[in-house]
Parts: C-alpha cells; structure tokens; sequence
C-alpha cells in the first residue's frame, strides 16, 4: 500500500485496519443489494428509482 | 489574526498541507494551489465534479486569478479567489443540528467524490463552514485522486471529530460537545468509548466505527510497518459501504431539545404582547437607520429578535448559552431556508478562545469582530448580577465588540432581576438606570432612550465613541 505525498494527514494504523475489516463485512451488504437489485429486475419486479446525486441533499 | 487581516499574510490555521495553503493580501483572501496538486486540481475542475458540488452548496465556488499574485512564486501552479465566508465559527460552537449537518456534507462529498475518481484526503470539522445557510467544504484542496484498494486515510478524523462528539451529544450530555475545544484534533475514541453508555455496543454503527476502532487504535498504535503490510485492501464497493454505513450510523443520532433552562423563554417571561412587539418595532428602525453590514445578537435565544434584525442586514450572527435555543433556532433557519442568519453557542462570561498551534489556528470570540451592530437585549442582568461584572467592564466589552449597541436595560423591581436576587445579598448598588448610564456615557453616545411599553425595561441605542 503505497500513501501518496499529498496524503498529509495520520491516517492511524489501527484504523487502517478495522476500516479494512468493517468495510469488508458493509461490502457484503452493497453487493447483495446490488445483486437483489439485479434479480428483481430478471423477475420484472419494479425497484424504487436511483436518487439522483444532483439535487441537493436535505441535511 | 483573522481573516480580514490586511497585512499579507499566510493564515494561521494553513500549514499542514503541501498541496497549498492560504494567505490573504490586501484584506482579499487567496488559496495558492502549488505545483505537486497540479494533477489534482486538473481532476477536480475536469471531471465536472467541482461544478457537482458547488452547484449543490456543498463546496465553496472560486474564480482563478493571476500567478503573479502567488506568495511563495517558486512552488506555485496557480492561485485562486475563493468565495468569502461571511463569519467563521468552530465545531465547539455548532448546535448538534449544525455538527449533525456538517458531518452528513462531508459524506455526501465523499459519496460523490467517489463517482467521479477522488476522494477527501482529510475529514476536519474545521473545513466546514456555514456559508448561505449550508455546511459548506471550503478546502477546494482536499480531493485526491482515487485509487481502488486504498483505505479512506481521512476515516480516524471522521469519527473523531464528527461521529464521536455526535453520538456523545445524542446519547450522553449535549454539553459534550465541548470536548471539541480541548481535543484540537477530534474527540479521541477510546474516551467516547468510555463516556458512551454501553447500551451502544448494541448499535452496529457505533459498535464498529467508535468501541473496535478505538480498541484497534490502541492495540496497533505502535505498529507501523506492520500494519502496512497487513491490512490488504478495499475495493471502491467496501468504500461505499463504509460511507454509507457512517452516514446511516449518524443520521439515526438525534438530539430534540426539550426543557433546558431557556428553551421555553419565550412563552415563560413577563414581557407582555405590547412589550415584545414594541421591542421588536424599536429593533427593526434602529437596524434600518445603522445599515450594518454585520449585526451580532448576544444571547439571541431562538432568533426572534436576530431574525427583525435580519430583514435589514446582510448577515446575522445569533449567539446563545443554551444549546437549546441555538438548535431550535438553526432547525428554524433550515426550515425556511434563511442565508443571512448563523446560530451559535456563546457562554458571554467565558467566550470562545483561540486555540491550536501557538494559540493562532482558531480565533477567538473576539477577533471576529467587532461587529458594526450588536444587540443585547435582555442580558445584562446576567452579566452585571449574575456573574457580578462591573457596569464600566461591561461598556468597555461592549465598546470592543460592535460600532453601534442596542442594549435593553433591566432595572431592578423587573421580575427577572429578582429572581436572579431572591438567593442572595443585593451588593450592587450603582445597578440603576443612572450608573448604567454613568458606565456607558464614558464609552457611547446614547442616542436613544425608549422606556418599553408596558415594562420596566429601557431599550437604548448607542454608538461608540
């Protein structure tokens, strides 16, 4: 894993770590929603529409 | 130093980064961009994601200006103008809503960083300011360029200074969020832990972004080399993931403010309809006959009195002691979608600081103005009996802060002012409306007297001299 030079910032070495860990398991989780998305598609199940990154969020 | 200063100079608070820093010259403000980001910057204006997120409010928009005006000639690859933040506050000084807000931004950046093959290379509270209403990126130099299986080297910082002091103030003490003034870097992880009620361990989200990663911060705090070799890596979808499951950790955080000292002030105190609506009457003239360019209300409460203040200046700054008040008043500037009004947490008999490396990096309550107007209506009592401040003290504070004072003042057989003496020996015996006079002609011209309808209080409108 190479850091390059504009990466200033301490990432911390333990959190290198738990971050690889965590985002593997949430990982599991987009895919499978992504996977469902694909199967409902194959069995002409209607998905809710995209949400459209352009418009402002409401935070 | 603030950044009004006219002197050229680089700002306090810019110096971490290599990719550029900023500086002010001539009281303009300008980021120079240097040579090593010069990929960077190209990715960012190229790949349309500057326009994306500018478009939405969610980074602050600048103009590209002339080289020669570079600080440092040697390193630079180009200077920029960026737009001007009207005010700039801290995350110390945020309501949990604002924090809330400036952390879900972050994200979003991220998120849309992401799509377009960069990512934030660091996740500072600091580089969120409130700018037309919104929790604004203002450090145009905080992408780089994605590389898939790398981690978010910007994570600790995140959960440090977002997700940490927001689980605290939703789960512990909304004062929590105080921690920020000490801890420059973010709330440490281990103490959140700690102070976090063990009922959280039950909550994904807080279980693995704050409890394990605190212990994995400890366990491999010496680990270096090791850690480097070890981790392996992290497809573009885990990375998604991981944003997607701090956003959905910290939109779930919620803090309703509810019986706290002043949050029902309003609907408790003694003023009468005639009273408030002459108050505010007196407030809405005198704002339109000083045409500041920047008004700051002391002990603001919701709003209400800012908010008169508002329709006749640009930009208003509502400070308040209560978290309460300041939340209730930022939902409020959310819902209707208000640009010229920023909420904010002030203990007046204990302002904000400057705090960081030499004391310089953040400004302190005062180096931020003065102000061209300030109110302070209905807070005197607490400074002068309360907190047992001297009337001439108080003017010279005063006289510091702000061009133009309306100040309300509020005698003793007021019943707030008995409340505040029921306890205790009366030991103030010039507190009348003549020393309150006597004090403040030495610094003001008292231009208006009003005595307010159907109260004891006098409502004053004074400049500095």
């Amino acid at each position: 894993m190479h850091f390059s030079p504009h990466l200033y910032l301490d990432p911390g070495s333990g959190s290198i770590l738990i971050q690889v860990v965590i985002a593997a398991l949430l990982g599991l989780g987009v895919a499978t929603r992504l996977f469902w998305g694909t199967i409902k598609k194959w069995l002409g199940i209607k998905s809710k529409p995209v949400e459209d990154d352009d418009d402002a969020d409401d935070n | 130093m603030t950044t009004q200063t006219t002197t050229n100079k680089q700002l306090a608070a810019s110096f971490r980064d290599p990719s550029g820093f900023l500086f002010s010259r001539s009281g303009i403000l300008y980021r120079q961009i240097n040579r090593a980001y010069e990929q960077e910057y190209a990715r960012l204006m190229d790949s349309g994601l500057y326009e994306k997120l500018t478009k939405v409010g969610l980074l602050i928009p600048h103009i590209e200006v002339e080289q020669t005006l570079a600080e440092v000639q040697e390193a630079a690859f180009k200077v920029i103008q960026p737009e001007r933040v009207p005010f700039i506050s801290y995350p110390y000084e945020w309501s949990f809503g604002q924090l809330k807000s400036a952390a879900l931004a972050t994200l979003s950046i991220q998120k849309r960083a992401l799509k377009l093959g960069m990512s934030l290379k660091d996740a500072s509270a600091y580089n969120i300011q409130f700018v037309h209403g919104k929790a604004t990126l203002i450090d145009t130099l905080s992408f780089e360029i994605y590389k898939e299986g790398e981690p978010w080297v910007a994570y600790r910082q995140f959960c440090q200074h977002f997700l940490a002091p927001l689980a605290l103030m939703a789960l512990k003490d909304v004062r929590l969020s105080q921690l920020l003034r000490v801890y420059i870097d973010g709330v440490p992880l281990d103490l959140a832990s700690e102070l976090l009620p063990s009922k959280t361990r039950l909550n994904f989200g807080l279980l693995t972004h704050i409890h394990l990663h605190a212990g994995a911060q400890k366990k491999y705090a010496y680990a270096g080399e090791e850690v480097k070799s070890r981790s392996g890596s992290m497809s573009k979808q885990a990375m998604t993931g991981l944003i997607e499951s701090l956003e959905s950790t910290i939109q779930k955080l919620d803090w309703t403010p509810r019986g706290t000292e002043w949050g029902n002030y309003y609907d408790i105190t003694n003023y009468s309809d005639a009273a408030f609506e002459h108050k505010k009457q007196l407030v809405s003239e005198w704002t339109k006959r000083v045409q500041p360019a920047l008004a700051w209300d002391l002990g603001a409460n919701n709003g209400v009195f800012s908010r008169v203040v508002s329709e006749a200046c640009p930009y208003v700054v509502a400070f308040d002691i209560d978290p309460a008040a300041v939340e209730q008043n930022y939902r409020q500037v959310k819902n209707d979608k208000t640009e010229n009004l920023l909420p904010l947490l002030l203990d007046l008999t204990n302002p904000t600081p400057a705090i960081g490396w030499a004391n310089r990096e953040r400004d302190s309550f005062g180096e931020r103005g003065p102000a061209d107007m300030v109110l302070a209506l209905a807070v005197i009592h607490h400074l002068a009996i309360s907190n047992n401040v001297p009337l001439p003290q108080l003017a010279d504070f005063f006289a510091e802060t702000g061009k133009w004072l309306v100040i309300e003042f509020v005698p003793k057989p007021d019943s707030q002012v008995q409340k505040l003496l029921t306890s205790r020996k009366d030991i103030f015996p010039n507190y009348t409306r003549a020393g309150f006079e006597a004090a403040f002609k030495a610094k003001f011209t008292i231009h208006e007297a009003i005595e307010v309808r159907e109260s004891e209080r006098v409502l004053y409108l004074m400049e500095s001299c």
